[in-house]
């Protein structure tokens, strides 16, 4: 299958909203995870996120749109707004029947949907805002950002926890290879700094509960991990073919070269211990992207910093790689900010492109002492490191497993 | 206040729309646009507004200014 051309990115994060921003923020290794002020969350066992304070800064959506829409919707569309400046591309100007939207989430639209709720239990059904129908759903963040421009091609909102943006980074690459479409905005988009989606998150035991030191909470494949921190945010990218992108003048990015996907099917909520199905998703994108294991340089991890799913996940990469897996650097920068679930595939895709942009591996923190040695970890600095094929991993819960293969153009 | 500045200012406040764009002789669909989940709102708040009972027919988005203001003042004579 092609190579499609990744072209533009846009990203709106707890670590920065925009990519210089961003990329500042992420290669000098500082924490953005801090106790959560949104709401009163002190008796949440887990009380600390990436929570991004000044989105509105950032917006130039209409109060009378703003008020509409939840926060994942409003994040994906100043995103794709950035995505396409970046991308140097005039949206009027584009056949709208060729473009798509492709984005994941994991839990919808949860700040509107709870205090409405809220509402019709203290006001009664006329309480609830009439908005309510459309601004909560996983699918309303794809449905705005079509409205905003005028999109109206092939366009899809995959759900499937936290690997829900990394799949919909690979559908929308097999259709941009089928040439059904022209352009894609693909990534995903997640807010669960709310207090019912926080509970959700704490109910599945997996998050950290390490609320006194909350930059040093995230601790993906070390000794003291102790689980995984939420964040919110969103990371879309514009992609189209090669061809197209060097006939317009674009700069492009990176090339997403290969797609793989498996399930587990073993446990409602944990992954199999084994790593042969998530080894078997890496397999399939390397054949994808005719490349050989030798071949990749760089990993980008999921690290969820729970003990079973980063020892899986090692498993997986023994199984593929081999001893080899002791020379290829690896890393998990999101411990920097949090895992922003559904849109998280997305952020790592986009850090790893800006990776290979700069030639600079962003380290993972708070990785003092490694759990296990087998892995070449870029930790607590920056590395410098020629990256011409890399492996971004997504994994959610019961088991998905999602694998891209990006290269370097 | 009268009937008609309470109207336009409810809708203003609600609607999230600039003063300028309400006009009392052109429906809401025309001024600004107004989509059927809007009217919803709108038609829920003007009835809590004037404690009267208002119906989606009577009160639509090819409605002007002028035409709410009728239709509110008749059942506030009730």
């Amino acid at each position: 299958m092609d190579k499609i051309a990744i072209s533009g990115i846009g990203v709106v994060s707890p670590s920065g909203i925009g990519k210089r921003q961003f990329w500042a923020n992420i290669k000098s290794g500082r924490s953005f995870v801090k106790k959560i002020t949104r709401f009163d969350a002190s008796k949440y066992p887990s009380h600390i996120a990436g929570q991004i304070d000044e989105l509105e800064k950032y917006s130039t959506i209409s109060p009378r749109l703003l008020k509409k829409i939840d926060a994942f919707s409003h994040m994906a569309l100043i995103a794709s707004e950035f995505a396409l400046q970046d991308a140097g591309i005039d949206i009027k100007k584009e056949n709208p029947n060729l473009v798509g939207i492709f984005l994941g989430n994991a839990i919808g639209g949860w700040l509107y949907a709870e205090t409405e709720l809220r509402d019709m239990y203290i006001e009664g059904r006329e309480g609830v805002s009439p908005y309510m129908a459309s601004a909560w759903f996983p699918a309303a963040p794809q449905g705005q950002v079509s409205i905003y421009y005028g999109i109206k091609g092939f366009s899809k909102t995959v759900v499937a926890d936290r690997a829900s943006s990394t799949m919909a980074i690979g559908y929308a690459r097999k259709i941009l290879a089928k040439d059904k479409l022209n352009l894609i905005l693909a990534g995903g988009m997640e807010a669960p700094v709310t207090p019912y989606a926080l509970l959700c998150c704490n109910t599945y035991g997996g998050l950290s509960t390490d609320n006194a030191h909350p930059q040093e909470a995230y601790r993906p494949f070390d000794k003291r991990r102790n689980g995984f921190v939420i964040a919110e945010g969103a990371g879309i990218v514009v992609m189209e073919s090669v061809e197209r992108a060097f006939a317009r003048g674009g700069n492009i990015l990176g090339l997403v070269s290969g797609y793989g996907t498996t399930c587990d099917g073993a446990d409602r909520i944990n992954p199999a211990a084994d790593g042969q199905e998530l080894a078997r998703a890496i397999k399939t994108a390397l054949a994808d992207a005719k490349t050989e294991a030798e071949e990749i340089d760089f990993i980008s991890l999921d690290g969820l910093a729970v003990d079973i799913w980063d020892n899986s996940e090692i498993e997986s990469l023994r199984i593929v790689f081999g001893d080899r897996l002791k020379e290829i650097p690896v890393s998990c920068p999101k411990s920097m900010f949090g895992n922003l679930l559904g849109a998280s595939g997305a952020i790592d895709l986009i850090i790893t492109l800006l990776a290979m942009e700069h030639n600079l591996i962003p380290p993972t923190i708070n990785l003092d002492e490694p759990a296990q040695n087998s892995l070449n970890y870029v930790r607590k600095q920056a590395q410098e490191h020629k990256i011409k094929k890399a492996l971004a991993i997504s994994r959610g819960r019961g088991g998905i497993n999602a694998v891209l293969v990006v290269e370097k153009p | 206040m009268d009937t008609k500045a309470k109207i336009k200012e409810i809708l203003i406040n609600l609607l999230k729309v600039k003063p300028e764009e309400l006009k009392d002789d052109v429906s809401l669909q025309d001024s600004i646009g107004v989509d059927s989940t809007e009217m919803v709102e709108a038609v829920i708040a003007l009835g809590k507004v004037f404690g009267i009972s208002l119906g989606a027919k009577e009160v639509t988005k090819f409605s002007t200014i002028n035409d709410i203001d009728k239709v509110i003042q008749s059942k506030i004579a009730k």
